[in-house]
């Protein structure tokens, strides 16, 4: 709040032009501005201190490395990096060549509309609903069960709009003209998309990809129907996608329930740490790329 | 010279035509050889699908017990497609209808995952043989993989006759429309599969019956209906004033320093995975609620134990929060300049400008991103399960509370039958309402786009 001092300065600032009195709505309104932005900035760093501080010294080597069946972190840790390699490996070149298709060959049209519409529709349905669909479809009567590649097949769906969406975006970047040069040099619009669009755009396309990665990671209600709650660690490299085994954002939701792990809380907040400590690092490179993009 | 390249290209195109039918002849070859292999203890039954064709069952002899296997209908029906399919190709490949060819191929390679939907079935009627589970097996995966793959490279092919770009853009058109495809699949799924158990029940007893208890046949979902909706309309009430406020500050009131180190708090909290929310309300926000609130009861005297309909309101207000500043911040930062020069010259002061210009021309923006924090709060699973306490109970804020999603989630493991098929009632109206909010938030996005557009 402006307190009005009677000093020869401010006496001379009120009788300008300019001066206007201190309307006592703004003022309250001033301070719930600050005061909602403080909440979420204060709400952001209580979850980041809180579970740092608790989670932080509980993450060594061995506890990272330990293969043990119940408590063990490492075979979560694969089944997570398992998830994330047999998800994207389909979704990235299926969301590109869906935004080649809607940037480079058709931009209008009922086609598109009925695409953009899908793909707006997809990105608004709640992962359990797709976890429904992926049990019903891939579980049950693709005969897969429980499987970390029924879990993968579901995930694709859930990363596929935002993909699209942000690959998208990547391509309108690349000025017309590239195009053009390229096109009236003689090379086909296949060889042009290939040499010179797609070239240009990988700033933006690495941008989705490490988006999507973030979003696999920290998925959870779709797996917790189609992936199982396998622990074992992978017997042989390729067989292990067609057996249960779940994620790490699983395993911190199945031990904070689970009182019979004696390190149970402990298990939670070092899963919770490495979460967070990962999602950084992703938004930090997401970042970088979308700089290194823009200019 | 020109008959020379003519002469060229002719054998060129007909090169891959004979490709097109040799791989086309291997492509039934692979589905005819055998096609299901139903492996029981030691014995084989290979059936080719000229016996699938041909002989509606077969005949099972196990230790001493004979029975016969019928083959389920779409079996027989994928098996039909599969033949006719292929040779339809051909026959458009000779009309010189490519486009129609490569589809009818791909129909023809696709047409197994038919029967794979059927495998079930198989195995259900030789366990009803008495033989168990465990010692059966049905391979299917080779017959089927190579038809798929000869099935594609048939496609492939009819397309190139029309050159390589024609390809390159029916590729990516096939890429395109899989999303299509999957909303189409999904919409038809969660109806097929959710209104069984709802006409079962009947539909008002399923969405007004005020009972859930599956063991003892009563599926009333009403408490968890209200539960979703009074859960989302709290998180809206706490997060949309919270939310937009900040977005204010971000984008009118914070320096350039001091936003650039907020923003990316907002990008960082819509990135944080809900299991870390849902595991923060359970450590922080339901103790918090179990303490200051240990005094009072609930509606039907039980102590309040924290888990509660008010620490959702709470985590879900946190969730949605991202979402709404965001957008919130995209809709105040694209108001022309002259609007608040207008009002800033008419003498309002910032805060009055604010709020009686920049805001209210803002508020299409603002409501889209509301409704797509409503999307958000509604789906939401793994946190509020956490929270929720998860026993169904007419929703008040400080009781426990099962909510749609969290209904879906916890049963899901041990249930079957109608039980099952009454989850999967929910997942459809959960779906109903989530299209509702989607497609309203499509149509309030585009009306503000359009009041943009004419704005300027």
């Amino acid at each position: 709040m402006q307190q009005i001092d009677k000093t020869e300065s401010d006496v001379r600032k009120n009788i300008s032009l300019y001066s206007k009195r201190v309307r006592k709505s703004d003022v309250v309104l001033k301070m719930l501005i600050y005061f909602s932005a403080l909440l979420t900035v204060g709400f952001f760093i209580l979850l980041i201190a809180y579970i740092i501080v608790n989670g932080a010294g509980y993450i060594s080597l061995d506890f990272l490395l330990s293969s043990a069946e119940s408590d063990g972190l490492l075979p979560i840790i694969i089944n997570t990096l398992y998830v994330e390699f047999f998800t994207l490996i389909f979704a990235i070149p299926i969301g590109i060549g869906a935004a080649i298709y809607l940037t480079q060959y058709v931009k209008q049209g009922k086609f598109v509309k009925l695409i953009r519409f899908s793909t707006e529709t997809l990105a608004g349905i709640p992962s359990i609903l797709f976890g429904l669909f992926g049990y019903a479809i891939f579980c049950v009567l693709f005969g897969l069960g429980s499987s970390i590649i029924a879990g993968c097949l579901t995930m694709i769906i859930c990363v596929l709009p935002g993909i699209i969406r942000t690959t998208e975006e990547a391509l309108l970047t690349v000025p017309n003209s590239y195009k053009n040069g390229a096109l009236a040099l003689g090379a086909g619009k296949f060889r042009t998309i290939f040499e010179i669009v797609l070239p240009c755009a990988v700033p933006g396309i690495l941008t989705s990809v490490i988006l999507a990665v973030g979003r696999i990671m920290g998925e959870s209600a779709a797996f917790l129907l189609t992936i199982g709650t396998g622990t074992k660690m992978p017997k042989e490299v390729f067989s292990h996608i067609f057996s249960s085994g779940r994620t790490l954002t699983l395993h911190l939701y199945y031990m904070s329930g689970n009182g019979s792990v004696p390190d149970a809380m402990k298990i939670c907040f070092a899963i919770a740490t490495i979460l967070l400590i990962l999602i950084f690092v992703l938004n930090v490179l997401a970042k970088l790329l979308a700089k290194k993009f823009i200019h | 010279m020109d008959m020379f390249l003519e002469k060229k290209e002719f054998l060129n195109q007909n090169k891959k035509f004979f490709l097109i039918i040799l791989l086309s002849i291997l492509m039934l070859i692979c589905f005819l050889l055998p096609y299901v292999q139903i492996i029981i203890n030691q014995d084989n039954f290979c059936v080719t699908s000229l016996d699938i064709l041909m002989n509606s069952k077969l005949h099972v002899t196990n230790a001493g017990s004979e029975a016969d296997i019928n083959f389920p209908n779409v079996m027989r029906i994928s098996v039909f497609l599969a033949v006719l399919s292929p040779l339809a190709g051909v026959l458009f490949i000779l009309l010189k209808k490519r486009i129609l060819a490569a589809e009818s191929f791909v129909i023809g390679a696709i047409t197994p995952i038919l029967s794979l939907i059927t495998v079930s079935d198989l195995k259900r009627q030789i366990v009803d043989l008495n033989i168990s589970s465990n010692r059966v097996y049905i391979g299917f995966i080779w017959p089927f993989f190579l038809t798929l793959i000869f099935g594609i490279a048939c496609a492939i092919f009819s397309v190139w006759l029309n050159g390589g770009e024609k390809l390159a853009e029916a590729v990516f058109f096939c890429f395109a429309s899989i999303s299509v495809g999957l909303v189409f699949l999904i919409t038809l799924y969660m109806i097929i599969s959710g209104l069984p158990a709802i006409i079962e029940v009947g539909i008002f007893n399923f969405l007004f019956g005020f009972e859930w208890d599956p063991s003892c046949g009563k599926y009333g979902i009403l408490y968890l209906i209200l539960a979703s909706l009074f859960g989302t309309f709290g998180a809206v009430i706490i997060g949309v004033p919270v939310g937009v406020l900040t977005a204010v500050f971000l984008s009118e009131i914070a320096s350039k320093k001091i936003g650039f180190f907020v923003r990316p708090i907002v990008e960082l909290l819509a990135g944080i995975p809900s299991v870390i929310y849902g595991f923060f309300g359970m450590m922080i926000i339901v103790p918090f609620i179990r303490n200051v609130f240990s005094d009072f009861r609930t509606f039907s005297q039980k102590p309040v134990v924290g888990d509660s309909l008010l620490a959702v309101m709470l985590v879900l207000a946190i969730m949605v929060l991202p979402t709404i500043i965001s957008t919130a911040e995209t809709a105040i930062r694209a108001i022309p300049k002259s609007y608040k020069e207008a009002s800033l010259g008419l003498g309002a002061t910032h805060i009055q400008t604010i709020f009686k210009v920049t805001l209210p021309a803002a508020r299409s923006g603002i409501l889209s991103g509301i409704v797509l924090g409503v999307g958000r709060a509604i789906g939401e699973t793994m946190a509020v399960i956490m929270v929720a306490g998860n026993i169904v109970n007419f929703p008040e804020l400080l009781g426990s509370v099962r909510l749609l999603t969290t209904g879906i989630a916890i049963d899901m493991a041990y249930s079957s039958g109608l039980f099952r098929q009454s989850l999967f009632g929910i997942g459809l109206v959960l779906f109903v309402f989530i299209m509702i909010v989607n497609i309203s938030f499509m149509k309030i996005s585009k009306r503000g786009v359009q009041i943009d557009a004419t704005n300027r």
